[in-house]
């Protein structure tokens, strides 16, 4: 018998790890075409996107099975926790960066390594404010990025989008680092799909 | 107006679908670049197998022809998520 909680974590996973797999793959035959590298960025971070998902459902599953307090609690949960937060920085990493490439080039490699470096430093300390502290930062950091495009451009709508985005990525992580600490779950997960959803529904329309 | 990277293949590949088929020197002046662009484009374009060389003139690959009829989708694409 499954655990409660379980059916709502498999089909939020399932649907945000679906929608940003459809952007990955809907996206390639464009890429291929342009070799636009504004394209690449975005695709790479809904892969990593769906990657994150998929061991943050892990994480879940684990926690609800086998009733563990802490993630930290289970044997591998560092090596679980580590990768989630690692794809998940990617992720959104890549997603600024898709924005912000033509004004501000640096390696990808930068990228990969930044994230590397807070996800260990995160970790090695298991203190929960200590993490969800870096994780606030970065979080306040990127928003105001995106503010900045915000201002400068036309699509409001999209720097919208983003910005819920952002805000439901740093919820998730504090889900994870901190079980049952948030409330209104539910509304935050069905919050999350739909902008996924939203994201996903964009993107086909335009590659038609 | 300056023409984006993106716009200048477009052209470039437009040409040669408009000619079926164009030696070099005549796309070279049509394509309005400087000689040293144009034929890094040509390379890139050979490359990236958009075009290709039959009987010293250039013609359009399948790719080539996916690229133009694709091509309003993709800066549609490019504008929509301002990437």
């Amino acid at each position: 018998m499954m655990p409660p909680g379980f059916e709502t974590e498999l089909i939020y996973s399932f649907v945000i790890i679906l929608c940003s797999l459809m952007i990955y793959f809907g996206t390639k035959s464009i890429y291929k075409l342009s070799s636009y590298k504004g394209i690449n960025y975005f695709r790479k971070a809904f892969l990593f996107f769906a990657v994150a998902l998929f061991f943050r459902y892990f994480i879940k599953f684990i926690l609800l099975y086998f009733k563990f307090g802490r993630i930290f609690d289970f044997k591998f949960g560092m090596i679980a926790m580590l990768i989630f937060m690692y794809f998940s920085l990617i992720a959104i990493f890549y997603l600024i960066y898709s924005l912000m490439w033509k004004k501000k080039k640096f390696r990808e490699s930068y990228l990969h390594i930044t994230a590397l470096i807070i996800t260990i430093i995160s970790l090695i300390f298991i203190i929960p404010n200590l993490y969800f502290i870096i994780n606030l930062l970065l979080f306040i950091f990127l928003v105001y990025i995106v503010y900045t495009k915000f201002r400068k451009s036309k699509k409001k709508n999209l720097y919208l989008i983003y910005t819920l985005l952002l805000i439901f990525w740093i919820l998730n992580i504090i889900d994870i680092l901190v079980p049952n600490f948030l409330p209104f779950q539910i509304l935050i997960y069905l919050a999350s799909i739909t902008i996924f959803m939203i994201i996903t529904y964009r993107v086909l329309k335009k590659i038609g | 107006m300056k023409r984006g990277k993106l716009e200048i293949i477009k052209d470039i590949l437009t040409i040669i679908q408009y000619n079926k088929s164009i030696k070099i020197t005549p796309l070279l002046r049509k394509s309005n670049l400087s000689s040293t662009r144009f034929y890094d484009y040509i390379n890139e374009l050979k490359e990236k197998d958009l075009v290709k060389e039959n009987n010293n003139k250039i013609i359009l690959t399948e790719k080539g022809f996916d690229y133009l009829s694709k091509y309003k989708n993709i800066i549609g694409f490019i504008e929509e998520f301002d990437l």
